[in-house]
């Protein structure tokens, strides 16, 4: 503690200051520390955050200078963290703390142990869920600068079919956030990652890997929700789509290959000689397939997969045949 | 799974929903005869290959004699159903088995009447 003193002593700086800021610095380093430990961040840490980025320079110096004693506040908010709600290791920290300082320990003690109060208090808030950071999330969104342009559009528009009060909430809703993102431009890239969708985006991934059949309830609860949510058509046009849907109606432009799904290339259509090593290479039974072949070659409504079938039902009889065949 | 859901979910919206027009239901054929007919047409549809197969062996001036004798014999075995020349082209609606027109599938007397009420599209008295 007397090189840490003796260090701040060296650091060549306005006393006055100093000892005003050197309050402030270490408790803003402390809350950063804090800060960057936690995932939560809230709206309280944000404005420090701010503060903090506007004396940067300050703190850099001031860094360099309490780097011995940036140690020792580290070790002792690392202790405090680990030890978050056992209080006393949290008085005794502040304690360390505020000793450590050069001067007024009592009121670095106090406001240090009211600082601990109040983020606790707001981190035992966000655990419940009862605080709505709006700030923190829009100042997330990357705005661009037609979006406030093209809500009050959206609002208008959508305000004659929906009710009265939708459209008053949306719209206040939209004017608060966008005025909110209009103060909060400047910051909206510099705050910090607030990591909260990024882990709700991961949930459901795994929830859906974890179900793969589908059981009979949710299937009889879609069918519920489909039935309840289906309106009758309200024009021609919905009623042409829901027909199309249901295969009815064709699809326009009229795709003439609509049902078939022939891949075959023109050659296996005509080319049928490969399919005839089964016959014998001469005598009526040959000559008869091959006007087979040449009939089927030139029938465009049949597949490749028929065609083939019907070369194999005639392999198949002949060879039923064979002993009368052999006979004659 | 989305596409079963579409699925259950028109299925349902049919079911639940009354359509906008109501159109009378029919739930049965009209008289037996027209069940029967619709039997021997599955039947001519099952039986359709193998009876094109066994005639192009029947009606042939290359092949044997004897093979087409054994092929005539197959397919008289065939069941009788089966044939398509027992089809008859029968109205939709009433089932009577003369006077019905072809493209529409109708009797005359079930065609006159949708005609004069104009339930027919692109279907006019004539007149000139």
């Amino acid at each position: 503690k007397d090189k840490s003193a003796a260090s701040k002593d060296s650091t060549p700086e306005g006393a006055a200051k100093r000892q005003e800021d050197g309050a402030e610095t270490p408790k803003q380093q402390l809350l950063d520390i804090i800060g960057n430990m936690k995932v939560e961040v809230s709206y309280r840490k944000k404005l420090q955050q701010i503060k903090a980025s506007e004396n940067k320079k300050q703190a850099m110096n001031k860094l360099q200078g309490l780097d011995s004693e940036g140690s020792v506040p580290q070790g002792i908010t690392e202790d405090a963290q680990r030890g978050k709600p056992l209080n006393p290791e949290l008085v005794k920290a502040a304690s360390a703390v505020a000793s450590s300082l050069p001067r007024d320990k009592k009121q670095t003690e106090s406001e240090l142990l009211a600082q601990l109060r109040r983020h606790e208090e707001t981190t035992d808030k966000q655990k419940k869920g009862e605080i709505i950071n709006l700030r923190n999330v829009i100042s997330e969104m990357t705005i661009k600068r037609q979006s406030p342009a093209q809500w009050g559009l959206g609002s208008r528009l959508t305000g004659r079919i929906s009710l009265q009060l939708d459209e008053d909430g949306r719209r206040t809703r939209r004017e608060r956030s966008s005025a909110q993102s209009m103060d909060s431009r400047r910051s909206l890239k510099v705050g910090k990652r607030l990591n909260i969708f990024t882990k709700a985006s991961t949930e459901p991934e795994h929830a859906l890997k974890t179900v793969s059949s589908p059981t009979i309830w949710d299937l009889e609860f879609a069918k519920e929700v489909a039935a309840v949510t289906a309106q009758p058509p309200r024009n021609g046009f919905e009623e042409m789509i829901q027909w199309t849907k249901e295969g009815i109606l064709w699809e326009y432009p009229i795709d003439n290959e609509a049902g078939m799904e022939d891949d075959a290339e023109f050659h296996d259509h005509i080319f049928l000689e490969k399919h005839l090593e089964g016959f014998p290479k001469e005598g009526p039974i040959r000559h008869f397939m091959e006007l087979v072949i040449c009939g089927l070659s030139k029938n465009p409504y049949l597949s490749v997969k028929q065609k083939v079938e019907h070369i194999e039902w005639f392999q198949k009889y002949f060879e039923e045949k064979k002993e009368l065949l052999q006979e004659i | 799974m989305a596409a079963a859901a579409l699925g259950w979910a028109l299925r349902a919206a049919r079911q639940v929903l009354p359509s906008p027009c109501p159109r009378q239901v029919r739930s049965y054929y009209v008289d037996w005869r027209m069940l029967r007919d619709v039997k021997r047409r599955k039947m001519a549809y099952e039986y359709a290959d193998e009876r094109l197969r066994i005639n192009a062996i029947r009606k042939n001036s290359i092949l044997p004699k004897e093979l087409q004798e054994v092929a005539d014999k197959e397919i008289a075995a065939l069941p009788r159903d089966s044939c398509p020349v027992r089809i008859r082209n029968r109205c939709v609606l009433t089932s009577r088995p003369r006077g019905v027109k072809r493209r529409w599938r109708l009797s005359r007397i079930v065609f006159r009447d949708f005609a004069d009420h104009a339930q027919m599209c692109g279907v006019q008295r004539a007149m000139w």
